[in-house]
């Protein structure tokens, strides 16, 4: 009693980390009993917590008692389970060096305990209260468009790609793609073609055939005919007003820079490998993908948007996500739930 | 709905600097309940110590008191005591001056004091010695004296004298010689 009564005196504060590249973002979403009073970013050049970053969350922190640190998972080794049955988990992965939870009592997200440990040493100066999974971000964040439709959603890092299909809220397949790893192998991740991707020079749109991809497309069937744009829009009638006025604005940009059209390029790649490991894997409920749901994280070039309607003939939506003030949200309601 | 891999920490508003002032409080408090205790105690000790004192100092009072009777009273028992002196001096002298009053001749063979009297009894050679030499000085002394003789068997005369000396005759002279 005389604790509520305290704590309803406090503020809260939401500190919530999100490691973006060689970057690592903090933002800062202080709250009264009325709600949002402040929200602070910054952003800073380190991977691993540094003084300076130490300095400027406790400089928020000691104001309140009642603060809470957020982690954004960027663990490889992790990602989300059509089931929450415990027997049927390791159907679909070896969950023993793992910890999982349960979504809804419907799907499951993991991470691998080494990796959680590896997070709690790192931030052991300030300590950790959350950490959430990429999955349950984006889960969070299409909530409106998951309950209701069939969809692909797409979360995109700088270094991630978290990948999700679900039906009607039932989550069909479920892939976590790390684009550091092909670039360090120079390998593509799930992708059975042989064919060497040259990276380096880019990839001219003109250049893409429809037939590319070990004709992964055959089982789209016969799909020559909507070769064309016009065409395409068709699937598109029922697009959202807001992310329409995304993609004009994202046409509008000269996103011409070499290093994120490679990188669009990578992540379309592994965007489609990744399809085609759901459509031929048998442990997945394979159903046909018309629509995917792209939460933007990096700021994408319209250039994977074009690529995902043209060659996966795919109507594709884009939202623009502060990744931060998503987990802050996920925080905000571990904390009132 | 649970989002989190981890439970967050324990979160409590009793913050280390609360708790320190928490504490600084309960002891500031405590002293100070402490101070108004030992207060109430010496306050109460001080009326316990009052009514102790006004019962001592009445019955000191009531001892004095006594103490002044008894005083009183033994004043009048020295008065009395020196009176009594006094009066056996007297009654000394009387009896020194009894005997010197008894001439050679005439021999007293018992005397009795009484409380105002005197009865001698003796023997005496003839009536004359005795009525001349005995007689005369007791009854200036007493107010009253009744004399009898009868025959010895050596030829003299027993005798036994009673005097008396009448109180209200000799407090009238007492009265008369102090004016």
């Amino acid at each position: 009693m005389l604790g509520r009564f305290f704590e309803s005196l406090y503020n809260k504060v939401f500190v919530n980390i999100v490691v973006n590249g060689s970057t690592t973002d903090v933002y800062i979403e202080i709250h009264a009993q009325r709600g949002a009073v402040e929200n602070v970013e910054d952003s800073f050049n380190t991977t691993k917590m540094n003084k300076e970053m130490l300095e400027f969350i406790t400089s928020y922190t000691e104001e309140s008692p009642f603060f809470y640190i957020s982690v954004l998972d960027m663990s490889p080794s992790q990602g989300a389970i059509p089931t929450c049955s415990k027997n049927r988990l390791s159907y679909y992965y070896d969950i023993s060096a793992s910890e999982y939870k349960c979504h809804d009592e419907k799907w499951a997200y993991y991470t691998s305990k080494s990796d959680l440990y590896d997070i709690e040493r790192n931030y052991k100066d300030i300590g950790v209260d959350f950490v959430f999974s990429p999955f349950s971000v984006l889960a969070n964040f299409f909530k409106d468009k998951i309950d209701t439709h069939l969809a692909m959603y797409i979360l995109i890092q700088e270094e991630f790609l978290s990948l999700s299909v679900f039906d009607n809220s039932k989550l069909l397949f479920s892939q976590h793609l790390n684009m550091e790893h092909i670039h360090e192998n120079e390998d593509l991740l799930m992708y059975d073609n042989d064919e060497d991707l040259d990276l380096e020079d880019g990839i001219d749109l003109e250049d893409i055939d429809v037939d590319d991809g070990d004709n992964s497309m055959d089982d789209f069937g016969d799909i020559e005919d909507l070769d064309s744009l016009e065409e395409i829009e068709e699937f598109s009638d029922n697009k959202d007003v807001e992310e329409e006025f995304y993609h004009e604005e994202e046409e509008a940009l000269t996103d011409s820079n070499e290093d994120t059209f490679n990188d669009d390029y990578q992540r379309f790649t592994l965007i489609q490998s990744s399809v085609n490991h759901f459509y031929k894997d048998d442990k997945y409920e394979s159903k046909f993908i018309e629509n995917v749901y792209v939460a933007d994280c990096v700021g994408i070039s319209s250039d994977l948007k074009r690529y995902l309607e043209e060659e996966m003939f795919l109507n594709v939506y884009v939202r623009h996500v502060e990744l931060a003030a998503e987990v802050s949200e996920l925080a905000i309601l571990e904390v009132s739930s | 709905m649970k989002y989190s891999y981890i439970t967050p920490r324990k979160k409590s508003a009793f913050t280390t600097e609360i708790q320190l002032l928490i504490l600084f409080f309960s002891i500031t408090l405590g002293m100070l309940f402490i101070t108004y205790l030992f207060l109430l105690f010496k306050d109460y000790s001080f009326v316990e110590d009052m009514n102790d004192m006004a019962l001592t100092q009445s019955e000191l009072s009531v001892e004095v008191s006594q103490m002044k009777e008894q005083i009183k009273f033994i004043e009048k028992e020295n008065l009395l005591a020196q009176k009594i002196y006094t009066q056996n001096t007297v009654l000394k002298d009387s009896i020194t001056n009894l005997f010197d009053l008894v001439p050679q001749r005439i021999t007293l063979s018992e005397a009795k004091l009484l409380e105002n009297g005197l009865i001698l009894y003796g023997m005496t050679p003839n009536k004359d010695v005795y009525n001349f030499m005995l007689q005369a000085p007791l009854r200036s002394i007493f107010h009253r004296t009744y004399s009898s003789f009868h025959p010895a068997d050596n030829g003299w005369l027993r005798f036994v004298s009673t005097n008396y000396i009448d109180e209200e005759l000799s407090l009238t002279e007492e009265i008369e010689s102090e004016d």
